[in-house]
């Protein structure tokens, strides 16, 4: 087995596919209608595009559990998805001036440095170096 | 030091508290971790790793270990592999490649490749070109 998908629950698909191309720099990868209101849609990293996929998954949209958990997690400041970068304070300043909210500033701890932004559609998402 | 009042703040604050707070130790981690990633290349061995820390070789292990998870030896391993799928990317020699990154031996590279990445390094290659041509045909 191989770790090709991973998930994020988005409250609006057509936005969050706006903020993670335009914003973070993904890249649209599959792109497939299921319903009226739902699609398959994945993004990838731009520099590995054969890399593990994000589905961007409209789940709090149709099942009421994802959402209140959503909730849940961001209310708490928890970032339940990462992505890895060579320089978060060079990420951050890139991010700030295309408006995105940070709720932890680069902070270095231990043996990584973190950020955590919030992405529009109701998730925390952190950056992290290494050190 | 986070100081805002979310449950994660919190949570993060108790850890870099009371995990990260031997900063003797996390400078000697991340020098090293530093020191492989500039000489990844090299014939790198923890007595040599060890002298440019000034610490006994099996407590660096200890270390390394313990902050990051993984001994260097492993993590060695995977900075070369990661740097080998780059030059292989760009055109370069399986050979080339192999010597380029610290790799004793082809034969070991490729054993070694096919088992962290699923491929030979040359099917891995085949497949960069390969994607690389697809993209350009649209």
């Amino acid at each position: 087995m191989k770790v090709k998908v991973t998930s994020i629950p988005v409250q609006d698909q057509e936005k969050a596919l706006q903020f993670y191309t335009e914003k973070l720099g993904f890249v649209k990868k599959v792109d497939v209608p299921l319903s009226e209101h739902s699609r398959w849609l994945t993004v990838v990293s731009k520099e590995d595009q054969e890399g593990v996929e994000i589905l961007l998954e409209p789940a709090p949209n149709h099942f009421e559990p994802s959402k209140i958990y959503q909730q849940a997690l961001f209310e708490a400041g928890i970032p339940y998805t990462q992505f890895n970068s060579d320089d978060v304070q060079r990420d951050y300043e890139r991010l700030i001036d295309l408006g995105v909210e940070f709720s932890v500033k680069p902070t270095a701890m231990g043996t990584v440095k973190i950020a955590v932004f919030n992405d529009t559609c109701g998730n925390n998402i952190q950056i992290v170096e290494m050190l | 030091m986070i100081e805002e009042s979310t449950y994660y703040f919190k949570q993060a604050g108790k850890v870099m508290n009371e995990y990260y707070a031997n900063e003797g130790q996390l400078n000697a981690v991340i020098g090293t971790r530093k020191y492989i990633d500039n000489h990844f290349d090299k014939d790198l061995k923890l007595d040599l790793l060890s002298d440019v820390r000034f610490t006994s070789k099996f407590h660096l292990l200890r270390l390394f270990k313990k902050y990051y998870g993984q001994t260097p030896k492993q993590y060695i391993i995977g900075k070369r592999i990661e740097k080998a799928k780059e030059f292989l990317k760009k055109g370069r020699t399986i050979t080339d490649t192999c010597f380029e990154v610290g790799f004793d031996t082809p034969s070991s590279f490729s054993t070694l490749f096919k088992c962290r990445v699923g491929l030979t390094p040359t099917e891995f290659q085949k497949r960069a070109t390969f994607t690389k041509f697809d993209k350009f045909s649209f």
